[in-house]
């Protein structure tokens, strides 16, 4: 029987409804909470950038990060060291920083496409900061304002799960 | 023969050409012989030229030229809208690509989605929490860049620390 074109019409937006709603599902819980449960190792990587006004530059390397530069209002930001490690969950990552400093880094967890990193900042042996922060895989926060040779340390902490 | 009454019945007749032949030799060849007929047929054939030209100049002329106009402006209307009904069927009515519309849509999704797959989102929101924070003593300040979605976590020190800690980096060799 041939099916009248109401009929057919009807079939097809029901049949493109069914399509989109696996594509939102699959979409969702794959690439997200899929990813979640199958995240190993995350990969973290630290920019350490000195700031100062002794200049008008910016490191050519630094402008995918221009725009998030500017907030803090120096006049010069120039890439001093990139490192890049992959790390396991509850292990840590440690990262030397310019002038006697190193970062430690520890993923703690991964939930809500949100990873959890604890960041410690030491000057030798002392402390100079304990945080946790929740970051998005893939995304990057800011830590600064330790001083050295005339400006201050930015250190770019960005973290993606793997 | 006929007689001259049913000559002048069939007269009419025989005037606007509907007898047979054989009827209207008979008739003609009558009126060749008698006068009296003949000045009957003469009187009728005056009044049915007189009665045409009458209707003639009485009767306006019709215009149909807007009426013609409209019926063709009616058949162009209804081609045009079969025409954009065809191709409306051809469109979306062929199985063939009954899975186009849908098809086109899914695809612009995972265009549109690209991004927040393989960036995880972070370009649309890359604000980071900040659950706990000790700095030993040192201030903090807590920055959230609307433009960027930046988080900064800024450590300094007031001026009176400053000094003192001035003071121990000469004495320890340590700087903030």
């Amino acid at each position: 029987m041939k099916m009248s074109l109401p009929g057919r019409t009807l079939k097809r937006v029901i049949l493109f409804s069914v399509l989109v709603y696996l594509f939102l599902v699959v979409g969702y819980y794959d690439p997200l909470y899929g990813a979640e449960s199958r995240a190993q190792t995350v990969r973290v990587r630290i920019g350490t950038i000195l700031a100062s006004n002794q200049s008008d530059e910016i490191d050519p390397k630094l402008n995918t990060m221009r725009n998030q530069l500017k907030v803090m209002m120096y006049r010069s930001y120039r890439l001093l060291k990139e490192e890049t490690q992959n790390v396991s969950w509850q292990g840590n990552a440690a990262f030397d920083i310019p002038g006697g400093r190193s970062l430690v880094v520890t993923p703690e967890e991964f939930r809500g496409r949100q990873l959890a990193l604890k960041v410690r900042l030491q000057h030798g042996d002392k402390p100079v900061v304990d945080t946790t922060v929740r970051l998005n895989s893939g995304g990057n926060f800011l830590l600064g304002g330790p001083q050295h040779e005339g400006g201050v340390l930015v250190l770019s902490i960005s973290a993606t799960a793997q | 023969m006929k007689d001259c009454e049913e000559i002048r019945e069939g007269l009419g007749a025989w005037l606007d050409g509907e007898l047979s032949r054989g009827d209207a030799d008979v008739i003609r060849v009558h009126l060749e012989h008698c006068a009296a007929c003949d000045q009957q047929r003469r009187q009728m054939a005056r009044l049915d030229e007189s009665l045409k030209s009458l209707v003639a100049s009485n009767v306006q002329p019709v215009e149909f030229e807007s009426f013609w106009r409209g019926v063709q402006e009616r058949i162009a209307k209804g081609r045009r809208y079969e025409e954009a009904r065809q191709w409306l069927h051809f469109a979306f009515a062929r199985p063939g690509l009954a899975w186009a519309v849908p098809a086109v849509i899914l695809i612009l999704i995972g265009v549109l989605s690209f991004d927040w797959f393989w960036k995880g989102g972070t370009r649309r929101n890359n604000f980071s929490t900040v659950e706990s924070i000790d700095p030993h003593g040192r201030n903090v300040a807590l920055l959230r860049e609307d433009e960027t979605k930046t988080t900064v976590i800024w450590l300094y020190q007031n001026q009176e620390d400053e000094n003192e800690s001035s003071g121990e980096n000469v004495e320890t060799g340590h700087s903030f």
